[in-house]
Formats: C-alpha cells, sequence, structure tokens
C-alpha cells in the first residue's frame, strides 16, 4: 500500500521531473564503471565509480543516480563526489526526484560546476543498504553456520547507456553456496568478478544472486532513543535507550552452553560483545537496563576516545533481542559556543553504537535549559521534527524546552554534526540559585515564626510564669555580674591610684561605683520584687545575693580605705599587704558564694 | 551509612525476594495510582489462579515510598522509584532511631536515649532489614512500631487524647505496614491488664486504653488486607477483652464512689467472680488453642498456620513443611543472638533489672515488651527484629545507670566530700576506687567500641549482599561479579513470549515477576500449599509424568537454579528434599520421601543415589550435559572427574541424560540459572509418502519451475 501511496505521489510531480530530466538523459554516457559490491558485513555497500562523459551538446548541471525497485526501500544511504586528481571534492548536493516510466528512486545530483558538451567527469557513489542480506535458511541450529542470500543487480541501474561496466563482490567468507554466473565471473576467494559487460542499454536489471556464508554479527538496533540534555553548568548529559536485535538466521533447537563454553566455532554467528565509542571527554559513563547495572561491561579510555566494551547480559543469538541504555557526561565548554546571549550547541545527531551499525528508527530529544527562545536546528540531512515537548527536572518552574526529531534508517554515514542555535538570557542562571535560597529562606522563616509566635490555644499560666521567672533571673544574672565587674574595676582604679596616687581619680571612681552600684542595686531589688510578685521562690535567694554582694562592698569600699591609707603614709607597707590579703581573701570567699548562689538560680 | 555498603559494592538494586515483589508493586503503585493498586489484579502470579495484589498486602510500605516519589517528583526531583525504593529502608532507620531515643527518653532519661538511639543504629539485628535495597515491610515498620510505643507510653504518662490520637495514627500506619501490628494490639493489652493487676489503675490509663482500642480498632479495619479481622480473629481477642475488662473495674470504682460499702461488697463480690470466671475461662481457652501466646502473624502464610508454628520451635517441622523450608523460621540459635546483638544480649538482663527495680507505669510496659519479644525470637529467627529494639533500649538504660554512677559524679560532686574529709586513708581508699571506676569504665568502652567494630564487620559480611548479585574474590583479591540471575532474567524478560508461563520452585516467583515479568505458578507468597505442592511434584517426578503435570498447568518454561560449577550452595539440588516433602504432604500416593534417599537414608546425588532422584526432573534438569563437563579450569584440582558437582562434591551419578519433552532454552554464563522450554506435543505421524501423489501435478510441475528459476 505504502507502495501504491508513493507511486501516486511521484506521478503528481511528473511534469516538472520530466521536464529537469528531458534536458540531461539524451547526453549522458557512462563511458566506464566500476562496481564494488560489499558483502562482507550485514550491509550491502556497493560503491561505484563511473566515467561520465556528456555527449550531448549543451552543458550539464546535474545528473541522475537510480537505485533498482528492489533495493530501493533499503537504502540507508546514497552520497556521490567528484573525484578529482588528488583527493575528493566533497559530496555533492543530492536531491530526490523521479523519472516517468521506470520505477525505483531516483536522485538528482548537482554538480558544483557544470560538465561541457564532450567532456568527462569521474565520480563516485557510494550507496549503503540494510536488510538486504536474508539468512536461508531462515532458522539454523546452534551448530550451524549462517548463510546468507544477496539478491543484487548485475549491471548499473542508470538512466544513461552504459559503454563498460566491471562487477566486483566481496563476501564474508570463502565458502559460496551458489551464485549466478552471468558472463562467466571469476571467482577468487572472497572475491567474485563479473564483466567486463560492453554497451549496456539504461535501465537494465539482471538479478544477480549470491549466497554464501557470513557470520559477521548481524546486529540490528531496533530502536535508539537518544536524550542529550544541556546543562549551562557546564554539563552535557547523554543518554541512549537502546533495543537491539540480532537479525540473523534464527535460533533454532536449543541453546547449549556447555557447547558454546567448550566449542570455539559453537553459536559463531551469536554476537558475545561490542565495541561502543564514546566522545573523548565523556565521563561517568553507565551502562545498565530496567533491573540494574550490567557487570559485564569494559571501560577503556584512549586518547580520542572512550571506548566501552558492550557485553550484553547474555550472548545475542538469532533472534534473540535485548535492550540497554548507555549514558555519559560531557563537558559542555567543547559543545557549546556562546556569543552574547545567543547559544550554539553543536553535536553529532547519532554517535557510534558499534561498526556498521543499522539504526532502524532513531529518536533524538535535545533538552535545552529552561528559558531557551528562538531555537532552530541545523540538520545535516533531512530529518523529520516532531512538535516540541516540555521537560522537567531538578529545580523547574515552567520547563525545559525539548526538540524532537527522529529518523528511520540510519548507518554509520549518519553519524554527522547537529547545531542547534538559541538565545538565552543569563540573567536566567541565577533562578535556580535563587529558588533553592528562596526555599531555605521560607523554611527559617517559618521556623522562626513558629519559635517566636505561641500558638497554643490554651494558656499554661505556670509556664509563662515560669518563663518569666527564667527572664527575670536572667536580667538578674547579668546585671550581678555587672556589678561584680565595677568591683574588678575599682581594684584597678586603686592599683592604679596606687601608683600615680592621684587621688581625684580615685575619687572620680569611687564616685562613678557608688553610682552605678546604686543604679544596678535597686534594678535588682526592683527585679527581686517583681520575682516576689510571680511568687517564685527565687526572690529570696536574690536578696541574698544582694545582702552578701553589700559585704563585698564594704570590702571594696575598705580596701579603697586602706589604699588611701597607705599613700598617705598612714600605715606601713607590710600591714598593708597583710590587710590587703585578708580582704581579699574574704571578698573572694563572698563572691565564691554568690557564684554559687547565682549557680543555683 | 553502614547500611549503604552494599550500593557501593555492588549497585543500587532491589534485594533478595520479597522486595522485588514490594518493589514491582510499588512501581504499579507509581505508575496507575492508588486506586488502580488497591485494585490491581495480578494474573501474572500463581498462573491458573491470579492473585488480588491490593487485597492480599500490607499496603503501608508501598503507598509510603509511592508518595515519596510523588512529593519529589510533584517538586521536579526527578527521582526514579527504584531509587526510592531502595533507599527507604536506611531512611526509615534514621526516622527509627529518633523514635528510640524519644521512647528510651520518656522511659528512663536523656542519656539513655542517645546510647539506645546509637545501639538500634548500628545493632546487626536491625540493619539485617534495613540495608540499602532491603524494600520491605520491616523496614519501615520497625519505625512505626517503636513509634506507636512512644506515642502510647507518652499518653498512659499524660493521659491526653491528644497523645492517644497520635498513637492511633501511629498503630494505623503499622496495621498497614506489617503482619507484626498483632504484636502491639496484644502488648498494649497486657501493659494495661499488668498494670491492672499491681493496682496501678489510673484514671489516665484508662483514658489512653479506651481512646486507643476502639480508634486503633476502627483504623486498623480500614487496611483492606486486614478487614474486618480484628474482631473475628482470635489474636485481637485479648485486645477486646482487656477494653471489656477496664471498662468494668472503672464502673466498679465509679459504683464504689457512690455505694455504701455493704452494698458495694456485694456487688463486688458477685461482679468480679463473674468477671473473673469469664476472663479465665478465656484465658484458659486461648491457652488452650495456643492461640494466646501466637501474637506474631505472619506476612506470608495463612495464618492460623503460622500460629501453630509459634507456639513451639518443632511444631512446623512435623506438620507443615512449607512453613519449616524457610531458613527464617528455624528457632534461633544461642550464635545468631550473639551474631545479631553481641554485647547487647548481655547487658540487656541487666537493664530489665534496672527497670523493674525502678518500677513506674511505663517501665511495667517495656519490661513486658522485653519478655515476650525475647520468647518469640527464641522461636523464629526473623522474630528476632522484634526483639532487637527493646535489647537497644534495656542495654541502654544498663550502660547508662552504670555510666551515670561512675562516671557522671567522680568529675564534680565526688571530689569536694573527699577533699572536705582530708583524711589519709579516706584519700588513698578514694584514689583506689578512682581506679576502679576508670578501669571499669574503660572495659565498659571497650566492650562498647567491640560492638561497634563487630557491628560495621557483620553488615559489610553478611547483609550487605544482595544475593541477587554474587560476588566471588580470586586469588589475587580482585572480584569477580556474578551476574547470573540477571542475565537468565533477563533474558526471559527479552526473548520469550510475553505471555509464556514460567514455572520454577516459590523462592524464585517474586523475582522472576520482578526481573523478567513473566507469569510464575508460584511465588513467594505461599498462600495456595496444594499449588505449591504441585509444581513440587512436578520437579521430583520422573519426566513424562512431570510433562503430564506441567502441560496440564500450561507452562511453557522451567528455571532452575543450579550452583554445582560454582559451588553455590543455595541452590534447587539442595532444597531438594522440601519440594519432596511438600508434595508428599498433598500427594503422599505419588511421591513418597524414602524413594529419595538411599538404603542407608542419605541423600546423595552420586552413583548410589536413590534410582528415584537419579531420574526425577529436577535432577535430570540441574545435571543435564554436566556430566561431560571436565573442570579444564579448575584451579584447585586437576583430577577431578568430569560431571563433578562442587557445591556436594561429589561425581554426579547419572551423567546420561537426555530430553523427550523439555529442551535446554537457556543456561546462564555460571549454569547458576537453567531454563528449559517445554516442548509442545509432537506432530501427529507424518503422512506416508503415497499419499502425496494425491497432490494436484500442476502444483508440482509450477514448483520446479520456480526452483529452475532460483538457481539458474
Amino acid at each position: 500500500m505504502n507502495e501504491a501511496s508513493s507511486f501516486r505521489r511521484r506521478a503528481a510531480r511528473r511534469p516538472f521531473s520530466a521536464a529537469a530530466l528531458g534536458v540531461s538523459a539524451g547526453g549522458l554516457v557512462n563511458e566506464e564503471v566500476k562496481r564494488t559490491v560489499d558483502l562482507s558485513t550485514h550491509l550491502a555497500k556497493i560503491t561505484t565509480e563511473l566515467v561520465l562523459s556528456n555527449q550531448g551538446h549543451s552543458a550539464v548541471q546535474s545528473f541522475i543516480l537510480s537505485v533498482e525497485p528492489d533495493l530501493a526501500p533499503h537504502l540507508a544511504y546514497i552520497g556521490a563526489s567528484v573525484k578529482g586528481d588528488g583527493e575528493d571534492d566533497g559530496l555533492l548536493e543530492i536531491q530526490q526526484s523521479d523519472i516517468h516510466g521506470h520505477s525505483g528512486d531516483f536522485y538528482k545530483v548537482h554538480l558544483a560546476s557544470s560538465l561541457a558538451a564532450g567532456a568527462q567527469l569521474k565520480v563516485k557513489v557510494e550507496m549503503t543498504f540494510s536488510h538486504v542480506l536474508k539468512p536461508f535458511p531462515t532458522h539454523i541450529t546452534q551448530a550451524e553456520r549462517q548463510l546468507v542470500v544477496f539478491q543484487g543487480n548485475h549491471y548499473l541501474y542508470s538512466p544513461y547507456p552504459t559503454r563498460s561496466q566491471t562487477t566486483r563482490v566481496r563476501l564474508a567468507s570463502k565458502t559460496v553456496e551458489t551464485y549466478t554466473k552471468l558472463g562467466n565471473p571469476s571467482k577468487n576467494d572472497e572475491i567474485i568478478e563479473y564483466g567486463p559487460f560492453r554497451d549496456v542499454p539504461p535501465y537494465s536489471e539482471d538479478t544477480m544472486k549470491i549466497h554464501y556464508e557470513n557470520n559477521t554479527p548481524f546486529l540490528t538496533i531496533g530502536s535508539l532513543t537518544r536524550t542529550i540534555e544541556v546543562s549551562h553548568w557546564g554539563n552535557i548529559a547523554v543518554e541512549e535507550t537502546i533495543d537491539l536485535r540480532h537479525t540473523g538466521a534464527v535460533l533454532r533447537g536449543a541453546f547449549s552452553r556447555y557447547d558454546y563454553q567448550r566449542q570455539s566455532d559453537s553459536g559463531i554467528s551469536s554476537i558475545k560483545s561490542f565495541k561502543t565509542i564514546l566522545p573523548a571527554s565523556a565521563q561517568d559513563v553507565y551502562y545498565r537496563d530496567e533491573i540494574g547495572n550490567i557487570s559485564t561491561s569494559h571501560l577503556q579510555v584512549l586518547d580520542d576516545s572512550v571506548e566501552v566494551e558492550v557485553r550484553p547480559r547474555f550472548p545475542l543469538f538469532g533472534g534473540w533481542k535485548t535492550h540497554y541504555v548507555i549514558g555519559y557526561n560531557l563537558p559542555s565548554y567543547e559543545y557549546l559556543y556562546t556569543l552574547g546571549d545567543q547559544y550554539a550547541l553543536k553535536m553529532r545527531l547519532v554517535d557510534h553504537v558499534y561498526d556498521d551499525q543499522v539504526i532502524d528508527s532513531l529518536t533524538v530529544k535535545i533538552i535545552l535549559p529552561e528559558g531557551a527562545r528562538n531555537i532552530h536546528m541545523d540538520t545535516p540531512y533531512k530529518i523529520d521534527r516532531l512538535p516540541n515537548q516540555l521537560h522537567y527536572t531538578y529545580l523547574d518552574t515552567f520547563g525545559r524546552p525539548v526538540l524532537v526529531v527522529t529518523k528511520d534508517n540510519l548507518v554509520e554515514h549518519h553519524i554527522q554534526d547537529v547545531v542547534v542555535h538559541y538565545n538565552f538570557n543569563k540573567i536566567l542562571m541565577l533562578q535556580e540559585p535563587l529558588l533553592v535560597v528562596g526555599a531555605f529562606y521560607i523554611l527559617f522563616f517559618t521556623v522562626i515564626i513558629y519559635v517566636r509566635l505561641d500558638f497554643a490555644i490554651t494558656k499554661d499560666p505556670a509556664a509563662e510564669v515560669r518563663m518569666k521567672v527564667a527572664s527575670i533571673t536572667e536580667q538578674v544574672l547579668t546585671l550581678v555580674n555587672k556589678r561584680l565587674g565595677l568591683y574588678r574595676h575599682m581594684d584597678e582604679v586603686v592599683n592604679r591610684y596606687k601608683q600615680s596616687r592621684d587621688t581625684g581619680a580615685l575619687n572620680s571612681g569611687r564616685k562613678t561605683l557608688e553610682a552605678d552600684h546604686r543604679t544596678l542595686t535597686n534594678e535588682i531589688s526592683s527585679l527581686q520584687a517583681r520575682l516576689k510578685a510571680e511568687g517564685s521562690d527565687l526572690a529570696e535567694k536574690v536578696g541574698e545575693v544582694q545582702k552578701v554582694d553589700s559585704q563585698v562592698k564594704e570590702l571594696v569600699c575598705r580596701s579603697c580605705q586602706e589604699a588611701e591609707r597607705l599613700v598617705a603614709g598612714k600605715v606601713k607597707k607590710e600591714a598593708y599587704i597583710e590587710n590587703e590579703k585578708n580582704l581579699s581573701s574574704k571578698r573572694q570567699e563572698f563572691v565564691g558564694r554568690i557564684d554559687s548562689l547565682l549557680d543555683a538560680l | 551509612s553502614s547500611r549503604l555498603f552494599a550500593v557501593i559494592r555492588f549497585e543500587s538494586i532491589i534485594h533478595e525476594f520479597d522486595p522485588w515483589f514490594n518493589y514491582r508493586s510499588t512501581h504499579h503503585l507509581a505508575s496507575n495510582g492508588f486506586y488502580e493498586f488497591l485494585n490491581w489484579f495480578d494474573e501474572r502470579a500463581w498462573y491458573p489462579l491470579g492473585r488480588i495484589v491490593g487485597g492480599t498486602v500490607y499496603p503501608g510500605l508501598m503507598v509510603t515510598a509511592g508518595l515519596i516519589h510523588y512529593v519529589l517528583n510533584l517538586l521536579h526531583v526527578t527521582v526514579h522509584i527504584r531509587d526510592v525504593c531502595v533507599f527507604l529502608a536506611p531512611v526509615f532507620s534514621g526516622l527509627t532511631s529518633i523514635s528510640t531515643f524519644l521512647l528510651t527518653r520518656e522511659l528512663w532519661n536523656q542519656g539513655a536515649g542517645l546510647l539506645a538511639a546509637c545501639f538500634i543504629a548500628i545493632v546487626p539485628g536491625y540493619i539485617s532489614r534495613s540495608v540499602a535495597g532491603s524494600f520491605d515491610n520491616e523496614g519501615i515498620a520497625i519505625f512505626a512500631l517503636q513509634f506507636t510505643y512512644y506515642l502510647w507510653v507518652k499518653s498512659v504518662k499524660t493521659g491526653s487524647v491528644f497523645w492517644t490520637i497520635g498513637c492511633c495514627i501511629s498503630y494505623f500506619y503499622m496495621v498497614s505496614a506489617w503482619g507484626g501490628y498483632v504484636f502491639i494490639i496484644n502488648l498494649i493489652p497486657l501493659h494495661v491488664f499488668v498494670l491492672l493487676l499491681m493496682q496501678r489503675y489510673s484514671r489516665r490509663v484508662y483514658i489512653a486504653y479506651s481512646t486507643f482500642y476502639i480508634v486503633g480498632l476502627v483504623l486498623s479495619m480500614q487496611v483492606p488486607f486486614v478487614g474486618f479481622q480484628p474482631i473475628r480473629t482470635s489474636e485481637h481477642m485479648a485486645a477486646a477483652g482487656v477494653f471489656a475488662l477496664l471498662q468494668a473495674y472503672a464502673f466498679l470504682l465509679y459504683l464504689k464512689d457512690r455505694l455504701t460499702k455493704q452494698e458495694f461488697q456485694t456487688l463486688f463480690f458477685l461482679g468480679v467472680s463473674l468477671a473473673a470466671g469469664v476472663v479465665f475461662l478465656t484465658v484458659i481457652y486461648l491457652t488452650y488453642t495456643g492461640e494466646w501466646a501466637c501474637i506474631h502473624v505472619d506476612f506470608f502464610f495463612p495464618r492460623h498456620t503460622v500460629f501453630y508454628s509459634h507456639l513451639g520451635p518443632f511444631y512446623a517441622k512435623i506438620h507443615i513443611p512449607i512453613i519449616a523450608s524457610v531458613s527464617e523460621h528455624q528457632p534461633t540459635t544461642w550464635v545468631s543472638f550473639f551474631f545479631d546483638l553481641h554485647i547487647l544480649v548481655c547487658t540487656f538482663p541487666a537493664g530489665l533489672w534496672f527497670c523493674i527495680k525502678n518500677i513506674n507505669d511505663e517501665r511495667v510496659f517495656v519490661a513486658l515488651y522485653a519478655i515476650s519479644a525475647v520468647y518469640f525470637a527464641g522461636v523464629m529467627v526473623r522474630l528476632m527484629l522484634t526483639l532487637t529494639p527493646v535489647v537497644c533500649m534495656l542495654s541502654a538504660v544498663a550502660f547508662s545507670s552504670v555510666f551515670e554512677h561512675y562516671m557522671g559524679d567522680d568529675t564534680r560532686r565526688e571530689k569536694p566530700p573527699a577533699e572536705d574529709s582530708s583524711d589519709e586513708d579516706d584519700k588513698r581508699n578514694s584514689g583506689n576506687l578512682y581506679d576502679k571506676v576508670s578501669l571499669l569504665t574503660m572495659l565498659m568502652l571497650m566492650l562498647l567500641m567491640m560492638f561497634a567494630v563487630h557491628c560495621t564487620w557483620v553488615t559489610s559480611n553478611a547483609y550487605s549482599s544482595p544475593s541477587v548479585v554474587l560476588a566471588s574474590y580470586n586469588h589475587d583479591g580482585s572480584r569477580n561479579i556474578l551476574d547470573d540471575f540477571r542475565e537468565a532474567y533477563y533474558w526471559l524478560r527479552q526473548n520469550t513470549d510475553e505471555h509464556v508461563r514460567v514455572m520454577s520452585w516459590w523462592d524464585y516467583g517474586y523475582q522472576i515477576a520482578g526481573m523478567a515479568n513473566r507469569t510464575t505458578l508460584v511465588d513467594n507468597n505461599t498462600w495456595n500449599n496444594s499449588h505449591i505442592a504441585l509444581v513440587g511434584k512436578a520437579m521430583s517426578s520422573n519426566e513424562s509424568a512431570a510433562y503430564e503435570i506441567m502441560r496440564s498447568l500450561d507452562v511453557d518454561y522451567v528455571l532452575i537454579i543450579f550452583g554445582g560449577v560454582i559451588g553455590y550452595s543455595g541452590d534447587d539440588i539442595n532444597k531438594f528434599l522440601w519440594m519432596v516433602r511438600i508434595a508428599e504432604g498433598e500427594h503422599p500416593k505419588d511421591i513418597r520421601e524414602s524413594d529419595y534417599f538411599t538404603p542407608q537414608g542419605e541423600f546423595r546425588v552420586d552413583k548410589a543415589g536413590s534410582p528415584t532422584l537419579l531420574n526425577c526432573l529436577m535432577y535430570k534438569m540441574s545435571y543435564y550435559r554436566f556430566g561431560e563437563m571436565q573442570e579444564t579450569e579448575a584451579k584447585l584440582d586437576f583430577r577431578t572427574p568430569p560431571g563433578f558437582d562442587r557445591t556436594r562434591n561429589v561425581e554426579i551419578g547419572n551423567k546420561d541424560i537426555k530430553f523427550k519433552h523439555l529442551e535446554e532454552a537457556f543456561t546462564s554464563e555460571h549454569w547458576l540459572v537453567r531454563i528449559y522450554k517445554v516442548k509442545h506435543l509432537d506432530n501427529r505421524e507424518s503422512l506416508d509418502h503415497k499419499l502425496r501423489s494425491v497432490v494436484p501435478k500442476q502444483k508440482y510441475t509450477s514448483k520446479k519451475v520456480r526452483k529452475s528459476y532460483l538457481f539458474q
């Protein structure tokens, strides 16, 4: 049905394409064609080197490549380049088109410079087909080897006549069951050479069929979902979810581990492991599936890449499949380019999974930072873009934009860079830290509110009194300590007086002491009164403190007077010292008592 | 943090067997919502019966994990549900140690609380159930248990309805989380009962218990799995009885206030003799039926069967092989007491003594808790878990009172009097005393240090293996990971049809359902003994008889565990006798245990083994093609013969094994898991060639034409 619809589409476009081809079809001739059909892997890679000559009358801007109708649906990649004297000139631009009256796919190749009448041009065309090697028999046992059939064309399928052509087929092994023998081909080990065929008319087809042994891994990625998450904090996280399938001949009968372990050629077409090459800066590589880490892998860090030896949990035999996730982090400076508010992400749209990979269906999701705008994407080849999605992850408020693109049937040639341009306001970088700060702020604030305010429905008078008393005692404590501080200060004043003999200073010091002491004592006694009012028995203790304190005060005054007398020479030094000792020991005792009382408060 | 050894050594993965089921149902809950989960009919288990999961699980664990996951995702913290499940147990053990602190503080003082919290944080008996990845009911249930007790003690102390309601809610959580809630609903009434007996009745107790019983009862009936059991089954009757008794007692007290002494005495005599008679008879009855003692309900088994197993250690072994076959249900040995509790097992009687010496309401409770828990832990290994918290608390009490006595005093208050006396002799004495004290405290500290070392050692060695992933060590100390289980399960998941039915012994049912996502016949929820017996019968019959059974059960694949290659001792051959016993229990005609022994009564797999054994399905599946295997890479001994079983250290008896109805489908790398495919019936006899001539001739020629085209 698909065929039919595409045919109708083609028919609708016919007038244009017919007119476009009308000019060139007449003049071009394939002068010399060398085809190489590489069937040594599970892909069919057909490389055609052809010499085009323009035998028309006008210069030609483009030429047509065509693919046989049988093979066309399997075409994964087509590329053409002009072969110069030395190096290749790079790929030419290719556009799909069609030709009325002939089935198959047609591609119009635009030449960089027009081909003048009578001139010749060397062109190299590469085509890769997936799933064209069919296992036959389709089911084999573990001990058997895998045979496959390739069905192609002996000739170059071309809208132009061909003067001379050779076809060389490279196989995976020497063992060939049968092959078509058009023109008596020569077989040499793994190579079969057909031709040369002369003067082949346009659109000639002749089935080439080769049945041979091919034990290379027929590994196919059923679907690959690649998620690239860009963070502006310096990290790009890549995660690939891979569905793998062995698309070779299906295992029939038992799988015997014994044979598999003991005989090296048992299960020769099965896949034990393969290598995935990750970018050189890949870090934190993980390889897991739904039920946890797959412990059978090895990681090797090379100079220019990181190699993961991916070993599925079990060897993959024909028809078996597995599923896994591989992911890693990349530093963003290697892939993210910025100019002011403009950013460009340049990354591989699809990366290497294994050599000669085939991906049946690819989905790439690129998650850009929250707040990215004006997003547009430059893809290296045509790819379907799905509507953008939103993705929420850590600390997101309105979601990150996600670009989603899909494509079917990809091979190694599709490992190319994609560029995503977008604008991003750098202020938005602050959003996430601010969010965290805000959250903590709110948390602490609520705690503060909760602790400071009383939410109890009922009042607890006892607790209130207790709290009041506690606060009063607190005040008493500070005041008493302050008062003791005053005495110490006074001591200093006295000492200074003893040296300087400045009576004025002493007197003023004494005065301030008196004044301060009075205010403090008054405050304390008022607090004491309040304590009494609250009915606390601490009031008595405070009273005691007051009593002791008055004694201390007296002692301080005494020592002060003593000092005056010493300075005045009324007492002898020895006596003074004796006195002072007495006083200070007494004071010590009193202060100790005050302290113990305070402790008891 | 020592609970995270497993994650660091291996990975963030669910351990063991039951957690896989919990994980699977949590996953279901997280992806389909709560009501879908409650109504979940799991057709993947117990084929062809199925299982109503929503009504047969305690949903507390799944709901907790699902809720955490939901809240985190609401905040856009994209954590996978698996990680939530893996780290739930360690998080809850943190909460457990907090609630243990609170409970011990209520019982004794702050210092003891702190010690108890430290003990519970590292004690192996609890760590065994709360390492990261052990996503099991017990992990959160112990927290709920401790917290309920804390709130209960608090409410008895204060007599406030507020605390009691809190206690009820916590009890509800416990009911929704673990079958062990029966322990609470019996211990609390017991506590009240003993308080009554000790003349410690007070209004507080009355308020607390009345509220608790009614609200707790109503709440517990909200859990679908529990339903109406609290008013129907015997294990809840003690609570009801105590409730009635308490009401009667309170009523009597009330009457006492109102009546004259004379009136009261007659009434009292009548009432008390009546009530005492009733209670006495009930107690007698319960004791007689043995259900009084059985206050723990097992999650896994039909209730009544487990009760009997709690009665005495040897009951189950004789009567119900399926319960006895679980290693967790064996009676506890002294070694495992010491292994799981270490020094605490010696110190906790001291704590108990301290508690009884200074008795008050809540210490009565903890004493009862301790005594009952010790009894149950003695019966079954897995009940060690309920013992652990109380042991921690009481040991903490013991240590803390010793330290308080010796350390708290000598720094401050003992000094001044000693100096005041200023007597030479006294000083010398006190000096000696100090030496002794410091020696003693040093000794105690040493003990505690050893305890900590032991805990870490046990945790890292015994309890940190996920048992899904095995690790072996090479001679040079490097580690090999044997990931065979997951290899095989993942193979099943990827390479078999979505609806195939896998037969295996019930141990692996949850893992197959969780990791391979395939239908199983029996699993760790062993609610249907006859179904298990049928599987056991299939495993222990010969191939053709087994084929009949497997056909009738629609089995597509058979999965067995075989450790003979690497020497893994927990394999199916070692469990085989249980299969035989369970099968014999249901099908005594077909299976006889004695057939599987040698005439000398030995269970041997070598040549001397009984022929029934050597030809049964399990034996054949385990050793299929094993006889050819020569230990070429055997590092130890080159002389081992082919087919040398390293688990049982014998050469197997039957090396020539052929299958008629089975086919090896997959064998993991180290042969640990072997999966066989059950072949469909053979096609009918192929028709004779002569009949082929009926085929029209034209078709024949067309075929030829096509052929020639193919190979032209």
